[in-house]
C-alpha cells in the first residue's frame, strides 16, 4: 500500500541546501522540519517550515550587507 | 531546376519580413536589387519595369485598369508581393483636414518648435509627478481630483492613514516609454469619457485627427465642437496641445506629443535625448533637471547628490533590493538605463557596462535561490511496475517533481494528489 506524505519539495543550490540542513540540525528534535534529504540539491520538508526557511535565508543574506551611515 | 527556385523564394520571404528601415538600406546594393527583381513573379517584374522611370505616385486604380478582369487575382498577388518587399510603398492621400492653419496675417507670436517641445515636456512631467506624488508638484494641474483618481487607479494604492504608495504596475508604468505612458493615460481618459458626457467615438476620432495636424501650426478654436472644446482643455494640461489667446480668438497648437499619437501606434520612433551615464563602478550620473527623473532614479538607486543640472547616484544592493521588493524586475531597470543612455555613452557598445547589468541580474537571482513547491511524497510501492506507471502518470499530469527509482520513491505536486490517489487505487 503506497504511503503518501504531504510536505514541501525544496530545490536549490548546494550551499543553500547545506544552510538549510544546518538550520535543521540546530533545532531541537521536536522542531526538526526536514522529512527526507533527497540529494545534495533537493529535500522534502514539512509544509509549515517554508516561511521560516525563507526568513532565515533573508537574515543570512542581510548579514553580508553594509549600509553606509546616512 | 525546381529545387533551385525554392531557395530564393524562402530567402525573399525572410527579406520581406525584415523591418522597413533595414530593407531600405539593403536596396542601396545593386546586386540585391537585381536579386529581388529576379525573384519577383512575372507580373510584378513587368510592373516594376514599367514604373522604373516614373517619379510620381501612380494611383492603384490606374494600375488596375492595365489588367483584364479575370486576371485580377494575379494582379493583386503581384502588387502584394511588391508592397511586402517595399519595392512599392503606398502613399496614402489622407483625408484633408477640415480646418486650415492660421493665416500668417494675424499678428500673434507663435511659439517656436523648441519652445513647444519644452512646453509639452514640462506639462507631461508635471502631470506625471502629480500622478505619483502630489506633494512634489509646485503647480497642480487643473484635472479634477476624481480624474486623477481614475488615472491613478491601478498605479497607486491609497490607504487612508498612509501616504499614497506606488503599486507594482505603477513602477512599471514609470519606467515605460513616453508614448506607452501616453497611450495608457489616453485609454483611461477615453474609457471614462462616457461618464463625463463626452461621446467616446467622437473623442477617439478627434484624437486621431489631431495626430495628423502639423506640429507648430496654430488652429482656430472655433472650429471645434463642444465635446472637442472640453477635450482640448484636458489635452492642454497633458501637454498635447498649447492653448494661446489671441485678441479676438483663441488658438490651439498641437505639440509633438499629439502628432506622435498615431505614429506610436506601430513603432517607437521618437527618441528623447538620453541623460544617464552609468559607470563600471556602479555610479550613476544623470544630466537632468527634472524632478520626475529624480523620482524614477530614486526607485532603484541611492541618490547621493542633487546638483542644479546633475543627479549623482549609486546602484547598490540595498537600493536594488528595495526595487525588487516593489515588483520591478532587473530587465525593466536595465532597459530603462539603456534607453535613456546619454548620447556620449550611447555610441559605445554596450551603453551600460556589462558588469553592472550582470550584477543587477545576479542580485535579482540571489533573491530566488530556493524554489519551494507544495508536494506529496510517495513511497512503499508494492512493485516496480506500479512505481513506473505512477511516474509516467505523474509526468503526463505535469506534476512530476522528483523520483528515486532505486528506492521507489516519487514526489508529485500537491495539486495532483487527488488524481494520484485515484490512479493508485485503480492499480489494485
Amino acid at each position: 500500500m503506497v504511503n503518501a506524505i504531504k510536505g514541501l519539495f525544496i530545490s536549490c543550490d548546494v550551499p543553500m541546501a547545506q544552510f538549510i540542513a544546518s538550520l535543521n540540525a540546530s533545532l531541537p528534535p521536536s522542531q526538526k522540519f526536514i522529512i527526507h534529504m533527497l540529494d545534495n540539491t533537493h529535500m522534502f520538508v514539512q509544509a509549515h517550515a517554508g516561511e521560516m526557511i525563507r526568513n532565515k535565508i533573508s537574515e543570512f543574506r542581510d548579514l553580508n550587507s553594509y549600509e553606509k551611515p546616512a | 531546376m525546381p529545387q533551385v527556385k525554392i531557395v530564393p523564394k524562402n530567402f525573399m520571404d525572410m527579406v520581406a519580413a525584415l523591418p522597413a528601415s533595414k530593407l531600405d538600406s539593403l536596396y542601396t546594393n545593386t546586386f540585391f536589387c537585381e536579386a529581388v527583381l529576379r525573384s519577383l513573379p512575372p507580373v510584378s517584374k513587368m510592373y516594376v519595369l514599367r514604373m522604373l522611370y516614373i517619379d510620381a505616385a501612380v494611383s492603384a486604380k490606374l494600375m488596375q485598369e492595365w489588367v483584364l478582369p479575370d486576371s485580377f487575382s494575379k494582379h493583386k498577388a503581384a502588387i502584394d508581393r511588391l508592397l511586402q518587399l517595399r519595392v512599392f510603398t503606398e502613399s496614402i492621400d489622407s483625408g484633408t483636414l477640415s480646418r486650415e492653419p492660421m493665416p500668417s496675417s494675424v499678428t500673434v507670436r507663435l511659439p517656436t518648435l523648441e519652445e513647444l517641445d519644452a512646453y509639452a515636456l514640462q506639462q507631461w512631467e508635471c502631470f506625471l509627478l502629480q500622478l505619483i506624488n502630489s506633494s512634489l508638484v509646485e503647480r497642480p494641474t487643473n484635472f479634477s481630483p476624481s480624474m486623477m483618481k481614475v488615472f491613478q487607479r491601478g498605479l497607486i494604492t491609497t490607504r487612508d492613514n498612509e501616504a499614497p504608495k506606488l503599486t507594482e504596475n505603477g513602477f512599471r508604468f514609470l519606467l515605460m516609454e513616453t508614448h506607452t505612458q501616453l497611450w495608457y493615460i489616453m485609454r483611461e481618459y477615453i474609457s471614462t469619457s462616457e461618464g463625463r458626457g463626452m461621446d467616446t467615438a467622437e473623442l477617439i476620432s478627434f484624437l486621431l485627427e489631431l495626430s495628423f495636424h502639423v506640429t507648430g501650426e496654430a488652429y482656430n478654436m472655433n472650429t471645434l465642437t463642444e465635446v472637442q472644446q472640453i477635450a482640448i482643455k484636458d489635452l492642454a494640461t497633458l501637454g498635447l496641445v498649447k492653448l494661446q489667446q489671441g485678441r479676438k480668438e483663441s488658438w490651439f497648437i498641437p505639440t509633438k506629443l499629439a502628432t506622435n499619437l498615431s505614429v506610436s501606434l506601430s513603432d517607437s520612433s521618437s527618441r528623447k535625448e538620453g541623460f544617464v551615464v552609468v559607470e563600471t563602478n556602479f555610479r550613476l550620473y544623470a544630466y537632468s533637471t527634472s524632478k520626475l527623473h529624480c523620482e524614477i532614479l530614486r526607485l532603484f538607486c541611492r541618490i547621493e547628490y542633487q546638483l542644479p543640472n546633475l543627479i549623482v547616484g549609486a546602484i547598490t544592493k540595498e537600493s536594488l533590493y528595495t526595487a525588487f521588493d516593489n515588483g520591478i524586475t532587473s530587465e525593466q531597470i536595465i532597459l530603462f538605463l539603456q534607453q535613456h543612455a546619454h548620447p556620449r555613452v550611447a555610441q559605445k557598445a554596450p551603453a551600460v557596462p556589462e558588469n553592472v547589468t550582470d550584477q543587477i541580474r545576479l542580485w535579482e537571482t540571489d533573491l530566488n535561490r530556493v524554489e519551494m513547491n507544495l508536494a506529496h511524497f510517495y513511497e512503499d510501492f508494492p512493485s516496480m511496475d506500479i512505481y513506473e506507471a505512477a511516474c509516467d502518470y505523474a509526468r503526463e499530469l505535469g506534476g512530476f517533481l522528483w523520483e528515486d527509482s532505486k528506492k521507489m520513491r516519487l514526489i508529485v505536486r500537491g495539486e495532483m494528489h487527488e488524481e494520484m490517489k485515484d490512479f493508485l487505487r485503480r492499480q489494485k
